[in-house]
């Protein structure tokens, strides 16, 4: 009995030891993104057109995951190279060591909102006091913004009754009358308007202006045996987010074929989005501020992690270029 | 002899926070047992999400369970006993339970949500799932095999339908009945985090206290939820088998 036991252990912590060192250079570095999030447009651009190949990569989308936090779950499993993903999640699991991982570009601020019934008679945030409001899972970029919000307002978060829900099941549930409000990424905002269920009670841009949203991370593995290669995708990210700029109507059609949506919501949608892949030190100070007052995360030295978790120097070298 | 049942489980924990210490384990895969019981600590004292207490978690979820179950033991046990009874009513309503019963109750969650919205009902429409079959196959079986003597004896001494059903029927199947409650129960707290995957409205469960950890990237909270869920599971049975002793004694 004791050698079966011994045997199970060992198996165990060799299969949770993960793969073993000495990967092959030339595999394709695998990518993840969220499902029909337009925040993260400029990765479908990028795929699109081919930027990755021609900065000289391959890459493979490992994963489309439905919220940040099962994204970055995949960070911490090793599934992932590098990856689209909400600056709070990513911030929440790197700061709770679950993954190892540096952000190295932008890729929107702004582009969330809370939405209503499109018959709701509530006017401001403060009308959500006592009510059910749908969050698309805990420590999400929306999770921050409607409490940063609530509290913006003299709301005590304690008072409103979240749920978490899947950005695509929000829309019915609103319908439903099963939820009073939802916070979701763009295009769900759009997409509740253009099907008349739903208006928006407040944008993220007037929760807190110009606030950093998802951001271009990299396993730290990843970083320090292919640093070539993470710059290759920091500067296909660049070239596509200037694409989405100059060629607005080329970047819908790509946005519509992506997401599966019709082109008013997305049209409607990119309204609330902005695209840039320019870094904020004072917009992750915030975060990890807020997110340790909501006791998510729990840092000894908050400052030096800002510094440790964001990378400005890739960015900074393929911008003077 | 009966501390040997422990050694296992002790060597296991041992080795494994021995090989945290060393780091073979990493322990953002798997957190270790000292680690596990500090996100024990957590969740009574800040709560996952903060301020959701562990206990509240609980107490929902057997909530649920409860209500899921008491459905199931509700339909199944008549159901089954009138199914025991009539070979011909088995004809007919088989072919349909054979259908239905392989279906995981995973899979009925977006029609869960569809028929019943989100919170309680769904869950316990779920659990009510996971419970229903083993009580009423159980049931079956626990008739059927009661020997037909008696029921031939009881016809003989002149017994009405009604004694047959309290003093033949119902006594006979009593045992059958109960192993089908506790199997019952059982995957009826299996199918806990599955059905609370269809949304919470209250806020609290441990199916969706684990969800949230794993939101939070907690996994010291994940696997004490996950352990706790165990233990209960452990204390549900203990209880229901001591209750049947009795009963199936005093019998």
């Amino acid at each position: 009995m004791k050698i079966a036991s011994f045997l199970t252990v060992v198996m165990a912590s060799l299969f949770l030891a993960g793969p073993s060192p000495g990967d092959c250079q030339q595999k394709p570095i695998r990518i993840g993104y969220l499902q029909s999030d337009i925040h993260q447009l400029a990765c479908l651009v990028a795929l699109e057109k081919g930027f990755y190949r021609k900065n000289g990569v391959e890459v493979e989308v490992a994963g489309v995951f439905k919220a940040g936090p099962e994204e970055m779950s995949a960070f911490a499993a090793g599934a992932l190279d590098m990856g689209y993903v909400g600056e709070a999640p990513a911030t929440t699991a790197v700061a709770n060591k679950a993954a190892e991982a540096t952000v190295l570009a932008q890729v929107n601020t702004e582009g969330s909102a809370i939405v209503v019934g499109k018959d709701s008679h509530a006017k401001d945030v403060r009308d959500l006091a006592g009510k059910r409001v749908a969050i698309p899972g805990y420590s999400t970029v929306q999770d921050f913004l409607l409490k940063k919000a609530l509290t913006k307002f003299g709301v005590d978060p304690k008072g409103v009754n979240i749920i978490v829900l899947k950005p695509p099941e929000m829309i019915g549930a609103l319908k439903t009358s099963q939820i009073d409000a939802f916070i979701a990424w763009e295009p769900y905002p759009a997409k509740a308007q253009t099907m008349g269920v739903g208006r928006v009670l407040l944008t993220s841009h007037e929760i807190w202006e110009n606030h950093p949203c998802c951001v271009l991370v990299a396993s730290d593995r990843f970083l320090s045996e292919r640093p070539r290669d993470a710059r290759a995708v920091v500067r296909a990210h660049v070239e596509a987010t200037d694409f989405i700029r100059d060629f607005p109507d080329e970047a819908v059609r790509i946005g519509v074929k992506y997401t599966g949506m019709d082109e008013p919501t997305i049209r409607l949608a990119l309204k609330n989005v902005v695209y840039t892949y320019v870094l904020s030190i004072e917009g992750e100070r915030e975060y990890v501020d807020f997110l340790s007052r909501m006791k998510y995360i729990q840092l000894m030295d908050p400052e030096a992690f800002v510094r440790k978790f964001i990378n400005q120097e890739i960015l900074g070298d393929i911008i003077k270029k | 002899m009966k501390w040997d049942r422990y050694i296992l489980p002790l060597a296991l924990i041992l080795v494994w926070e021995g090989l945290s210490l060393i780091r073979v384990i990493p322990s953002h895969l798997l957190p270790s047992p000292i680690n596990i019981l500090l996100g024990l600590r957590d969740l009574m004292v800040i709560g996952m999400p903060p301020g959701y207490l562990l206990p509240y978690h609980v107490l929902h979820s057997l909530y649920r369970v409860a209500l899921g179950f008491a459905f199931a033991a509700l339909l199944g046990i008549p159901l089954g006993l009138l199914m025991g009874g009539s070979p011909r009513l088995r004809r007919i309503v088989n072919p349909v339970i054979e259908v239905i019963r392989p279906i995981p109750p995973l899979a009925w969650i977006p029609i869960a949500i569809l028929w019943f919205g989100i919170g309680m009902k769904s869950a316990a429409f779920i659990i009510f799932l996971g419970a229903f079959f083993p009580i009423l196959l159980n049931t079956v079986s626990g008739v059927v095999s009661i020997n037909p003597i008696y029921f031939e004896a009881a016809r003989t001494l002149n017994a009405k339908p009604k004694h047959i059903f309290f003093k033949v029927l119902l006594p006979g199947a009593t045992p059958s009945i109960f192993v089908g409650m506790r199997i019952g129960v059982g995957i009826g707290w299996m199918t806990l985090v599955a059905a609370e995957f269809t949304g919470v409205k209250s806020g609290y469960g441990l199916g969706y206290m684990i969800m949230t950890a794993r939101d939070i990237q907690r996994p010291d909270e994940i696997l004490a939820g996950m352990l706790l869920i165990g233990l209960i599971g452990v204390l549900i049975n203990g209880v229901l088998r001591a209750y049947e002793s009795r009963i199936v004694r005093w019998q």
